[in-house]
Parts: C-alpha cells; structure tokens; sequence
C-alpha cells in the first residue's frame, strides 16, 4: 500500500527531515524556558520555604515591633504576655542574618533552651544547647557545608561556639540555620535586653468558640496588654512579612526578566526558521495551498516545537536548579520541587509563544505572491 | 470551432514602481487543448507572462480571462493554481523533507481528497512518469531528470485543465531534455489538455503547433 500523506504528517515530516535546524530550535526555546524555569523557580522556593519557616514551628501568632526587619521589643514584656490567660505558651526569639565564612551566610536564631519551637526540628545527633553556655546547634545542611561535626567549633564574630546538636529543620532555610541560646545571640548582635519579637502558641479554643474568632479576641487581647506591639497571626506574618515582600518582588522581577528573554528567544528563534522557508511557502502556494493552510502547518510546527522545546526547557530548569541545591551559596534557599502550576505555565508559554512568534513570520509569508516567495534565497 | 479557453487583455506588469516594464500590453487568446511555446531572451517578460496566466502574479494593469471569468476577480487564484493549473518549473521546486510520493500528494491535500485516493493517484501518477522505483526516494536521491518528472507527476495531481512549464529543461542534458518534452506532448495529447510551455530553446519552441515570440514585453509574432 502506498506511502499516505497527511497534513499532520507534513508538519512532522517538516520538522523529522531537518533535525538539525529542529535541534536548534528546540535548544533556543529550551534554554528560554530552563531560564523562566530556573529563575521564576528559585524565587518562588525561596518564598515556600520562608511561608514554610513559620508555619512548621506551631506559632499561632507573632508579637513584634511595627517593622518586622527592625523590631526590637524589650525581653521584660514576656511576663506581661504569659499572664494573657488564651496564651499557652510565649517564647523571645531574635532572628538576624551573619557572615559565617566569607562565602557562606546563615539565618541566625535565637531562642530559650525550653522554647517550644524545637518541636519542628529532629536532631540527626547531639540535642539541645543550654542557655548561658557558648553552645549551638547547626542545621543539617549548613553543617555539612561547613563540614562540621557535634563537638566541633565554630567561631562566629569572634567569638568561639560549641556545636551541640545538628537538627533537620522543618524546611530548608532552618536546615541551612544556626540557633543558639538567646542571651548569647543577645550578646553577639549587641541586643542586651532586647528580643525581635515573640512566638506565642494559643491555649486551645473554648468548645463553642471558631478559630477565626478565637484568634482574634487573642490578638485582642494581646495588644491591650502590651500596647504599641503587634500581634499578627502566624499565617499572615508569614505572607506579609518584609522577607516574603522582597521574595514576592524578586519573583516578579526575576519572572518578568526572564519571560522577556524566553519570549524574545523564542520569537528570534522561529521568525529565523520560517523566513528561511519562505521558498517552500511560495511552492505551497503555487500548488495551491491557501494563504490560511500554510499558516496552520506552520503552527502546527510551532506548536509541535514550543512544546517539546517547553518540555527540554523544563528539564534544562530543573537540573540548574538541583545543581544550585547543592551549591553551599544557595543551598539553604533553593527547592528542586517544583509546583505543577509552573510547570504547566511554562508550558503553556512555550506554546504559546511559539504560536505568537510563528505568526507573523508564517503569515507574511503565505500572504506574499507566489512569485515573490518563490524567488526567495 | 475554437473553444477560448485563456484570454489576455491588454496586459501590463511592471516592477520597482514602475522603472521596470516587463509586459507592455500584451493580448492573445489561447484555445482549450492548444499546445503552445513562448520563447524569448532572457528578461523579455514570457516567464512573467506564463505566471499571470497562472494566477501565481497580479498585472499591473489589464486582465486574464479563464473561461470568460477575469482571474482574481471571478476566479479566486488560489481555488484556480490548486485545481485548474499545472505548474513545472525549472528549478523542480519539490520539497525536500517529503518523498516523491509525498511531494506527489501535497497539492490533493490543498483539495482534501481523501488520503487513500491521494496515495494510489500520486503512486498511479509516479509510475506514468516511470518511476515506480523511485516512490520512496527523496529529491536529493533522484537525478535532475526524475526530480522534473515527480515535479510533472505533482502538476497532474489535482487534474487540471492547463499544464504550464517554465523553462522545463532548462537544468537538464540533452537526453533527459528529450525525455521530458516527449513526456510533457503526451500528456497533452492523451489528456487534451493546454499545454503552455516556456523557452528559450528554439527546438523545443519551434516544435510546438503554435509558437509564440515575445520581445522587450510585447508580442513579436
């Protein structure tokens, strides 16, 4: 039985027959996407892993300075809070960012030996430091980076600590972490006195009482104890707090940036391959194909390549960004999971850009006089 | 009695605004199932001219009448290149990622004719031409002879009434010169169809029934 052609068929055997130039293609608009995916992809991680910091500790509500990046409020308001009856338990934490080598910077935390938030973290070897010795505790990652060991030391700012302890933490900037005992965070950072904010965990809610109400009555309650603080729920310091904005901001800028490039990548990329066929369109047309039938095989071709070019760039994206997990500079913040709906985005840009990009190209083309395009180098 | 089949009317063409005159008001009728040659130099307009009758161009000024309908105007063009016109040119124009019996094919996919038929026609079409071993070969695999007659084999694809070829020897040796004229008569005896051929060779001009000499955009005999 003879060989069939179909339209579909064409456009495959268009793309199959010059797999050089599909090669091309496909890495112009996979290292478009990989860049998308990449770039819009550590900043969202970013972001995950700072929403993820609170909400694994357990903390229903944050009690801080109006500025969270420079609250400062005074250790002594602790008794004040602990006497608010909903109040389970209210720990002083200080949260600051220190050089630990001059390549490697870490979150830094301080909390009470007793505070309830070790709860989030599982100890791989060695436990809990004491308050009032010169003792901390690494996250996994920032200790492997650092090649440390329970029983090591490690000087920080001058200062000489012992390694205690090497939790996992409940996401990957605790694991790229260093806590210690509040005074001596207190101590290094010049805060005598002074705590960033407290955690506080809610007794559990009256039988009768919704959580939403609950929650509110406690900030409530909380403010009227300690007037000019904040106390903010967990979940909206989490999506509001100046960390998240400038993570937020980063994404948009990074996304943006990186979609400019993508889409112009892609563009340059298909406008060049079907100007090159312009001679085959005027044959198309000579024959006589419609203006609007050689349109379509070209975006069936677009299409065809934005999303195999999608697919590649979306395994280009995730392999830099694996890579850039196991970079110490970037470890602690960067996530290979990537959600669906990004990847089902990038896709879609792919396609879609394939599709914009193709068009004018295909359609000046089919829309010049056979004789015109025939003549065409 | 004549049957007009192609009527030109005063027709012009021109390029680059108007600097370049490559038709200067040519008319002729052509009759259904007329063989004709149009010689000339190199840049007297009869390529050009074989493109109006086509409907692969647009004159300046005058008209292409196809059966009493003006080209264009009462004949879509694209409706006329896809099933009343034949084109063979001299450079083959076969598409190079496509078999022979796919190249065959495209233009009955410009039809929507059904895919069985389109693949027994272009295979049917392929061994007239004599190239019932060459079916699966690409145009890089085929000598300039058989890629011109894969190339006549796609102009008889959709049936048309007019077969025009420009310069259809134009790349080929002498023996293989001799091959496609005695294909391409043929054709236009056993099919009755009008053949219009373009030339610049005086013997294949001269062999036509009806021979006509262009100079410098019109007419010369």
């Amino acid at each position: 039985m003879p060989s069939q052609l179909s339209f579909t068929g064409f456009a495959w055997k268009n793309l199959w027959r010059r797999r050089l130039r599909t090669l091309l293609t496909l890495c112009g608009i996979g290292m478009a996407i990989g860049a998308f995916v990449a770039l819009v992809g550590f900043s969202r991680s970013f972001e995950n892993e700072w929403l993820k910091l609170y909400s694994s500790s357990g903390t229903d509500i944050a009690v801080v300075d109006k500025n969270f990046m420079n609250s400062s409020v005074n250790q002594s308001k602790q008794e004040t809070l602990r006497a608010v009856p909903v109040i389970d338990r209210a720990d002083p934490m200080i949260f600051n960012i220190m050089d630990i080598t001059p390549d490697v910077n870490a979150l830094m935390f301080g909390w009470l030996d007793d505070s309830y938030e070790f709860d989030s973290l599982t100890f791989s070897s060695g436990g809990r430091f004491h308050n009032g010795k010169p003792e901390i505790i690494l996250g996994d990652t920032l200790a492997k980076t650092l090649n440390k060991k329970v029983g090591d030391q490690l000087d920080l700012q001058g200062s000489t600590y012992t390694i205690v302890g090497i939790f996992h933490g409940g996401t990957g900037l605790e694991s790229g972490a260093v806590i210690m005992p509040l005074d001596q965070l207190q101590q290094l950072s010049s805060l005598q006195g002074k705590v960033t904010g407290f955690h506080v965990r809610l007794k559990p809610a009256p039988a009768g009482e919704s959580a939403d109400h609950y929650l509110k009555r406690a900030q409530a309650e909380i403010e009227t104890a300690l007037p000019g603080l904040n106390a903010q729920p967990a979940a909206d310091r989490a999506a509001n707090n100046q960390f998240v904005t400038l993570a937020h901001a980063i994404a948009w800028g990074t996304s943006s940036i990186a979609l400019m490039m993508g889409i112009l990548g892609i563009a340059n990329t298909m406008a060049m391959s079907v100007f090159e066929r312009t001679r085959e369109i005027g044959i198309l047309r000579a024959i006589g194909w419609k203006a609007w039938r050689v349109l379509m095989l070209i975006q069936v071709e677009a299409m065809v390549l934005g999303f195999v070019g999608g697919i590649l760039g979306i395994g280009f994206g995730w392999a830099t960004l694996k890579l850039l997990a196991t970079l110490p500079q970037t470890a602690s913040v960067v996530s290979t999971n990537l959600d669906a709906l990004h990847l089902v985005e990038s896709l879609g840009i792919a396609v879609l850009s394939g599709l914009i990009a193709g068009a004018y190209p295909a359609w000046r083309g089919s829309h010049l006089s056979p004789v015109e395009a025939l003549r065409h180098d | 009695m004549t049957n007009p089949q192609l009527e030109v009317r005063n027709l012009r063409k021109s390029y680059d605004e108007g600097r370049i005159e490559a038709l200067r008001g040519v008319s002729l009728t052509i009759n259904a199932g007329e063989y004709v040659a149009i010689s000339g130099a190199s840049g007297s307009g009869k390529s050009t001219l074989l493109h109006l009758l086509g409907g692969l161009d647009v004159a300046t000024s005058g008209e292409v009448l196809f059966e009493n309908a003006i080209l264009g105007t009462a004949v879509n063009l694209d409706e006329y290149r896809a099933n009343r016109i034949g084109f063979i040119f001299q450079a083959f124009y076969l598409l190079p990622t496509l078999r022979a019996i796919d190249n065959v094919q495209v233009p009955m996919l410009a039809i929507n004719e059904n895919a069985s038929s389109r693949a027994d026609r272009a295979e049917s079409l392929l061994r007239e031409m004599g190239l019932d071993h060459r079916l699966n070969q690409y145009p890089n695999e085929l000598s300039a002879g058989e890629r011109q007659r894969v190339a006549i084999a796609r102009a008889l694809a959709n049936n048309p009434t007019i077969l025009l070829a420009d310069e259809p020897t134009g790349n080929l040796d002498s023996v293989n010169s001799a091959r496609i004229m005695e294909i391409l008569t043929g054709i236009q005896e056993k099919r009755g169809m009008t053949l219009i051929i373009v030339t610049h060779e005086n013997d294949i001009a001269n062999a036509a029934p009806r021979h006509i000499r262009i100079r410098d955009g019109r007419i010369e005999s």
